[in-house]
């Protein structure tokens, strides 16, 4: 397998998008991140574009090739991928693999989704097509409603409270604060967040992600191809891509996803490294509780401690485990088809040491991408050049 | 208490695996071969959650009450509960004795 580096990367704004279509969306970003690297886009060999439903609330199919066009870019594969909330890093892992593989010297990510148009049955019935809908589906559950199951086993197992829960929001919402791409940073306190509305108990509104509109983009290159870059490239150590179960039942344990911790094994063995590591994450807290068992499977912490490690500020920049310093999903946003890649652009930020958020001397880069009911994800484990 | 119902579920007619379904190939043997069989309805609750913002099909239902319950031939399923979610608690024992368009209905058990 040859060395891969992200050469370039590109985002717009996380939020509302309204007169923007979604292929304009992904062409914005992708055409910065192209830009960026300096590279000419005739040399781009393959497109893989990460979008869950831009069917359902667009109308819209066929982005992949619609985008690709848009660039000018030449008559190359251009693929969509899909794997609902974990759309976007696996998006990533097949341009990774493209290069890696020898198939082709560049390659473009791409990640997008437009939702903010619809209102929240239609959004939260689209969302849903990310469950078995032959089996979960049937009782009315929804996603809220898997992370609310989660909440209430951890707290009886492992002692959780609802205060060191909100310690994950008000951080994640402080960090937003920083960065220009977040749709709501916010100034929360836990009598701001227990007063919000009750959304799947004991979830509140702001233990929730936003919906969003926004498209990032990474360019790939070969590591040959390194001399005449212009912007700072950072190496990709590792791209894993695991899957779980599409069902409830298929979970023997619902305070902890195999997938990723299957994801998380095999990336750290590609990478050679171990999670004590990594100096800078960003993981998928699509809710509040996500964050905390997240982190748990990833190894970050003790099994049982993640609520502990948010509540003792372990977890913010500064802290010896930062988590979303870009304020996550539940403060930069979570237009779900962009997630995975706008992970990894957060992440190349802090490595180059430009990150408005910045973790001091931060060397390695740790994401994780979640999907449905933990039925695929995606980790990703990114090192500074010099280090 | 109301009257219990019955589980339908598959059970692999090569080695006897249950599943709730859905299912084409039984997931121990990936035999082909599944037999729908009825299962009692008596387990205990992992987890609950009452869902306050229901996708389009469910809206006009909302709140109800989502539960994780682990039957006592092994099988885990999603249903919902009927009664009070103010008097649930993990490990509550409980009954199925309701369906609604594929889902059980679960009630606290008494006796």
């Amino acid at each position: 397998m040859r060395k891969v580096l992200v050469a370039g990367i590109g985002s717009t704004p996380f939020g509302r998008h309204g007169d923007i279509a979604i292929q304009s969306l992904a062409i914005r970003a992708a055409d910065a991140a192209i830009r960026e690297a300096g590279i000419d886009r005739r040399e781009i060999g393959a497109l893989y574009l990460g979008n869950f439903v831009s069917g359902p609330l667009t109308g819209q199919e066929v982005l992949a090739g619609l985008v690709a066009d848009g660039l000018g870019l030449a008559q190359i594969p251009c693929t969509k991928v899909e794997g609902a909330c974990a759309s976007g890093g696996i998006a990533f892992r097949h341009a990774y693999l493209a290069i890696a593989s020898g198939l082709c010297d560049v390659a473009l990510a791409v990640g997008v989704e437009k939702m903010t148009h619809a209102d929240t049955a239609t959004t939260t019935a689209a969302l849903n097509c990310a469950m078995d809908n032959r089996s979960d589906g049937v009782s009315g559950l929804t996603f809220p409603g898997l992370f609310g199951l989660a909440w209430q086993v951890h707290a009886e197992r492992y002692g959780t409270r609802r205060e060191q829960v909100s310690a994950v929001v008000t951080k994640n919402k402080a960090n937003g604060l920083l960065n220009p791409l977040a749709q709501m940073g916010a100034t929360l306190d836990n009598d701001q967040i227990v007063q919000s509305a009750l959304i799947c108990d004991p979830l509140r509104l702001y233990d929730c992600c936003p919906t969003s509109d926004g498209a990032s983009a990474l360019l790939l290159v070969a590591a040959d191809r390194r001399p005449d870059l212009a912007a700072m490239p950072v190496e990709v150590l590792a791209a894993a891509q695991t899957r779980g179960s599409a069902r409830i039942a298929g979970h023997p344990d619902l305070c902890t996803f195999e997938a990723t911790v299957a994801a998380a094994q095999a990336a750290y063995a590609q990478a050679g490294i171990t999670a004590q590591d990594v100096d800078v994450v960003e993981l998928h807290d699509c809710f509040s509780i996500a964050e905390i068992i997240d982190g748990e499977d990833l190894g970050l912490m003790p099994r049982g401690h993640g609520a502990a490690y948010a509540a003792e500020g372990r977890t913010r920049v500064g802290g010896d485990v930062p988590i979303n310093p870009s304020g996550g999903l539940l403060s930069k946003g979570h237009p779900v088809g962009a997630t995975g890649i706008s992970q990894i652009y957060e992440t190349v930020l802090q490595l180059r040491g430009q990150h408005p958020n910045q973790v001091r001397d931060a060397a390695i880069g740790l994401t994780h991408n979640l999907g449905g009911t933990g039925v695929a994800c995606s980790v990703n484990i990114l090192k500074r050049l010099d280090a | 208490m109301p009257d219990p119902v019955l589980i339908k579920a598959l059970r692999c007619a090569a080695c006897g695996r249950l599943d709730p379904g859905p299912r084409d190939l039984c997931e121990a043997c990936h035999s082909p071969d599944l037999e729908p069989t009825e299962l009692p309805g008596d387990g205990a609750l992992v987890s609950w959650t009452t869902i306050r913002r229901a996708p389009t099909r469910f809206k006009g239902q909302a709140p109800y009450v989502i539960a994780v319950v682990d039957l006592e031939s092994g099988l885990r399923l999603t249903g919902r509960i009927a009664g009070d979610p103010d008097r649930l608690r993990l490990a509550l024992p409980l009954r199925a004795t309701g369906e609604h368009d594929g889902a059980y209905l679960f009630t606290e058990r008494t006796t």
